[in-house]
């Protein structure tokens, strides 16, 4: 929309410009030389001045590239008009629509700057003046035939030329709004594309991320670096099991997400012969995906180092929810992770470990 | 306690009926199931009518539980030990209110069930870990106010199922977890509907001077 507004602080400034040109090279001089003819001179001359005066108020906010505020613009008008009728009353009978009714022309000039923003009340204002200064030109005696025809044209080319001006700047800004609408379009594809682009990348790092400790293990394992028979090795694989357990299980469409990975966890823990006791308690509350990954990693971690049995438990308070694991494990396995988002507690009490993670909704 | 404890088993399958009866049977002192059978029948009529405690099944069959049963029981005074096939909160939460001892999980094995139906034959609750997790993720308006030790209790023991354990962890001794459990049951037998074991609970609580009147 920044092009629609140049564009028409353009217009404006030019219209501005126009105006004063026409009021100070063109009708000033005829002001000047039909001194005489108008009864009384006065009224023209005021005319005239407020005219100028309503150029050089506008001129305050359009040079400035503002369009005009209502007040200014609605004001003006009628200052314009109710000049236009008095100069026009002031006018020797045989003036009309020629040199000596200089204000004619050059109102209808004022209205197109100080209403060219609203186009409805510029063609009432426009058709206004017109009628206004017909009116005037019947009601003051009679006219013969050449005199109406006369009469007639300079109206219609005046009238005619500025009506042009209104068509022109309805055209202009149908089109610069065409053009802006098609622009914000081309910019919401790019931005659409781009979001995909983004995701698509994201998920990619998010999942090699998740696959955790399995890829660099398969390596491990292909190579021969790593010997199955050794228990680092076999407990690197009951993490990487149970890791993509809980990993298949998070995109799961259940009612309790975060019990159903919680169960995923114990389901891969018991298919490698450990005894768990699974208890929840507490209402189901909405936790979202990352802090369900960091809520079921300590117990990821817990399970894969347990020996035989371990208690896992989901606790849901009105205030917080935890997920624990109490488990018998080797000595020196104690892995703690943290994160922003949850806390993690993990003691060693001799053979058990005990590892909660807690996390509070806001 | 000299005479021994006797007891009444109401489930519908049979298999439970004898692997209860054998558990209450094998500890020391020993329970003896005197009555069993797939109705609740069975603990009104003969010898199940005068039995200690009745260990109750709450899936007799049919789909809805038989809290209807439950109340009858208690209302007669019978202290009443509920074991049941499911973890759920609010049943268990209704089963206490309604004035069960207490609240056993079938995954819970045979230590809790021994501890809880001797704890029954005395009139006392006893707080399996299911029913502590339970208890402290309990949501409702009506809830008693516990304070953050008893909490911290709860969820121990929920998470542990071991009070050496819990007692290990938060530097107390086992006998003061029990008696945190005990504080926090009697606070919830103060709440909701009345019932001679409730009742009885919150009277010994004062006699034992583990509450003051003033605390009702």
């Amino acid at each position: 929309m920044a092009d629609d507004d140049r564009l028409f602080a353009n217009i404006r400034i030019v219209l501005l410009a126009v105006t004063a040109v026409v009021q100070t090279g063109l009708n000033a001089t005829w002001l000047v030389q039909h001194q005489r003819d108008y009864r009384p001179a006065w009224v023209e001359n005021t005319a005239f001045a407020t005219l100028a005066l309503v150029t050089v108020v506008c001129a305050v906010w359009l040079l400035r590239r503002r369009p005009l505020p209502a007040p200014v613009a609605f004001g003006g008008a009628a200052v314009v008009l109710a000049a236009s009728v008095a100069a026009t009353a002031a006018l020797p009978e045989d003036g009309f629509f020629l040199d000596v009714h200089w204000s004619f022309g050059l109102v209808g000039w004022h209205l197109l700057v100080l209403l060219v923003d609203r186009l409805g009340v510029l063609i009432g204002a426009l058709a206004a003046h017109g009628v206004a200064s017909v009116t005037q030109f019947v009601l003051v005696g009679d006219h013969d035939r050449a005199e109406v025809g006369g009469a007639g044209v300079v109206v219609l080319s005046v009238l005619g030329f500025q009506a042009a001006i209104v068509v022109i700047s309805l055209v202009l800004r149908r089109q610069t709004g065409l053009a802006a609408a098609v622009a914000a379009d081309r910019d919401r594809i790019a931005t659409r594309a781009a979001l995909a682009e983004q995701w698509e990348r994201d998920r990619r790092q998010t999942f090699a991320g998740q696959l955790g400790a399995t890829l660099p293990l398969l390596v491990g394992l292909a190579d021969g670096a790593l010997d199955p028979r050794d228990d680092a090795t076999r407990r690197r694989c009951a993490l990487a099991a149970t890791q993509l357990r809980r990993l298949f299980a998070e995109n799961d469409d259940v009612p309790d997400p975060l019990v159903h990975e919680v169960k995923a966890c114990v389901d891969a823990a018991e298919r490698r012969g450990i005894e768990v006791s699974l208890a929840v308690s507490g209402s189901a509350v909405a936790v979202p995906t990352v802090v369900r990954r960091e809520l079921t990693a300590p117990l990821v971690v817990a399970l894969s180092h347990t020996r035989t049995r371990a208690r896992v438990s989901v606790l849901r308070t009105d205030q917080e929810v935890r997920v624990a694991v109490l488990a018998d494990t080797d000595p020196g396995d104690g892995i703690a992770p943290t994160s922003p988002l949850v806390r993690v507690e993990c003691d060693t009490y001799g053979p058990r470990t005990r590892m909660e993670a807690r996390w509070k909704p806001n | 306690m000299e005479a021994q404890l006797t007891a009444v088993v109401v489930d519908d399958h049979p298999a439970v009926r004898a692997g209860v009866a054998y558990w209450l049977g094998a500890g020391t002192p020993p329970i003896t199931v005197v009555a069993a059978g797939e109705d609740v029948r069975v603990a009104w009529i003969g010898d199940g009518a005068t039995a200690d405690v009745v260990i109750l099944d709450l899936h007799l069959g049919g789909p809805t539980p038989a809290l209807g049963d439950l109340r009858r029981l208690v209302e007669a005074g019978r202290r009443v030990v509920v074991y049941s096939m499911r973890a759920d909160d609010d049943i268990a939460l209704t089963c206490l209110e309604l004035g069960a001892l207490c609240y056993l999980t079938k995954a819970e094995g045979e230590e809790h069930l021994v501890e809880a139906a001797r704890a029954a034959g005395r009139g006392d609750p006893y707080t399996p870990p299911s029913l502590a997790g339970a208890l402290a993720g309990d949501r409702s308006d009506h809830r008693p106010a516990l304070s953050a030790r008893e909490t911290e209790v709860l969820v121990e023991w929920f998470q542990s199922e071991s009070k050496d354990f819990v007692a290990q962890r938060l530097g107390i001794s086992a006998s003061t977890v029990n008696s945190h459990l005990e504080r926090i049951r009697i606070k919830y037998a103060q709440i909701g509907r009345e019932a001679p074991t409730k009742a009885a609970l919150v009277a010994r609580a004062i006699q034992d001077g583990l509450i003051g009147v003033e605390d009702l």
